[in-house]
């Protein structure tokens, strides 16, 4: 097979490539128009534009003050599955939402999705605009599924914010704040204080209050890895701990390594890049001598290279 | 207003139309439509019944015409585009009452319609990783750095997960006694 036109068609074609493109290229298709929606217009007489004009204005400005003075009354409809201990069909912005041990609800999340309450499930309803749905699960577990552009639900636990990046995932916080989530299709960002964690499909990432988003890593990662994670994370576990993630880590394992490079100083950051080194292609401009300055255009740099999605519109 | 821009070959001043789109430019919004229809297009090809891409495409782009305002950088378009398409194909799973094989959801009529099934099948059966970049080299027509100027990734992933995913797909053709 011909590399050069393989990649970029240049060079002498490769008979087969040509094949497949001729056999494949009928399932190709031509954008139809596409019908943008856009506000009415109405023409009117041009003797009552400045009537027109005063009245629009005055409504503005009635408006405007309505908007910022009033109680948010938007509210989330609700369905409950498994009994109904509050009653609730709706949620209000500020309103509190709670399952016992027998109970299950489903809350449409506006437009864009929904969200399933696991029994003993504690949470609350904190802001339903259009571009900020949010709610805070004080204890219990969610499954989420959101069908929308990125960044427009957010879930507040007591030890990070979850952010909706495009997907399908399961968030449970225990009595004691502690968070677990599990994304089972795109991904999620959980931050606290500038300490962030990309976990996408597959992975999972654990949360604990005052310290925030652990590492991330996927399911089928080793049980010594994971093991040994929450030592690192969460038990001061240092260098010993580091030392069998190291050990232990795959090829897959590339998104736990990435955010270790964040998480660590030199020598255990030099430790990190070499194992990374050894794992996956160091692109071009990635130095080790950056790396262990942890400058961020390099780690950027990295992560596009590690075959999973481009980052770059997430943060 | 209904949309009807020339298609582009290339994707051209990408940040400034995106700017001029977040600002309410329909036109740029229709070049910008032009420009991605075939890395939408191929990425629900991937994951959903070939009769209900182009509908569900348009969706993606009216679903990114509404929230445009939200993307914070204008350079991140790409990446945020092709998040929208992969979650409107998994919704669109997700709310699919009837389980459909992806490669059987058309009537097959002619020899060549087969071929290209066929073919499709094969790819949609390879990891992940590969079968977008599969989709959009073979059934788009985009070359490698078109690939990665429009999804965003780096090229040298592109450059891998196309030779790679090649290699697999000839396995997999092979395996089953294909002729395509």
């Amino acid at each position: 097979m011909s590399n050069d036109y393989w990649w970029d068609r240049s060079g002498q074609p490769d008979p087969e490539v040509e094949r497949l493109e001729r056999v494949l290229g009928r399932l190709r298709s031509v954008p139809p128009p596409l019908d943008l929606p856009e506000p009415k217009v109405v023409a009117m007489p041009r003797r009552w534009w400045a009537l027109q004009a005063v009245a629009a204005g005055l409504v503005l400005v009635l408006t405007a003050t309505w908007v910022v003075t009033r109680p948010m009354k938007t509210t989330w409809n609700v369905s409950w599955q498994r009994g109904s201990p509050a009653g609730r069909e709706r949620l209000a912005v500020g309103e509190w939402l709670e399952t016992d041990a027998a109970s299950r609800a489903q809350i449409q999340v506006g437009r864009i999705g929904q969200v399933d309450v696991a029994p003993n499930t504690l949470l609350r309803l904190v802001a339903a605009r259009s571009t900020d749905h949010r709610l805070a699960l004080r204890r219990g577990e969610i499954r989420a599924r959101i069908s929308a552009p990125p960044r427009l639900f957010f879930v507040e636990t007591p030890s990070a914010l979850a952010t909706d990046l495009g997907c399908d995932y399961t968030l449970q916080v225990d009595d004691n704040g502690v968070g677990l989530l599990h994304v089972s299709h795109g991904w999620v960002s959980f931050e606290l204080a500038g300490r962030e964690s990309f976990v996408s499909e597959g992975a999972s990432c654990v949360t604990r209050p005052g310290v925030g988003p652990g590492t991330p890593y996927y399911e089928d990662a080793s049980e010594a890895l994971r093991a040994a994670l929450t030592r690192f994370d969460f038990e001061s576990g240092g260098p010993a701990a580091l030392q069998v993630i190291l050990a232990e880590s795959r090829r897959r394992d590339a998104l736990t390594l990435w955010h270790l490079l964040a998480r660590t100083t030199d020598p255990d950051r030099g430790r990190v890049y070499d194992r990374l080194a050894a794992l996956v292609d160091v692109p071009a401009g990635v130095t080790r001598e950056k790396v262990v300055a942890g400058d961020k255009p390099t780690l950027q740099l990295w992560w596009d290279e590690l075959g999973l999605e481009e980052g770059g519109w997430w943060r | 207003m209904i949309l009807t821009v020339p298609a582009a070959t290339t994707v051209v001043g990408g940040h400034a139309l995106v700017a001029a789109a977040r600002a309410g430019d329909r036109t740029a919004f229709g070049q910008l439509y032009h420009q991605y229809w075939r890395m939408v297009h191929g990425i629900l090809l991937v994951r959903v019944p070939r009769n209900e891409v182009d509908d569900l495409a348009q969706d993606v782009f009216l679903s990114a015409w509404r929230q445009l305002h939200a993307l914070r950088d204008a350079a991140a378009f790409p990446g945020w585009l092709a998040r929208i398409a992969r979650n409107r194909a998994h919704d669109h799973h997700r709310r699919s009452q009837n389980s459909v094989e992806l490669s059987e959801d058309l009537p097959v009529e002619d020899a060549p319609e087969a071929e290209a099934c066929q073919a499709l099948a094969a790819i949609q059966s390879l990891p992940d990783a590969y079968r977008e970049t599969l989709i959009l080299r073979l059934v788009e027509g985009l070359t490698g750095p078109e690939i990665a100027a429009r999804t965003g990734l780096a090229p040298g992933s592109v450059r891998v997960n196309l030779h790679r995913g090649m290699r697999l797909l000839r396995e997999k053709l092979e395996g089953r006694g294909a002729h395509v």
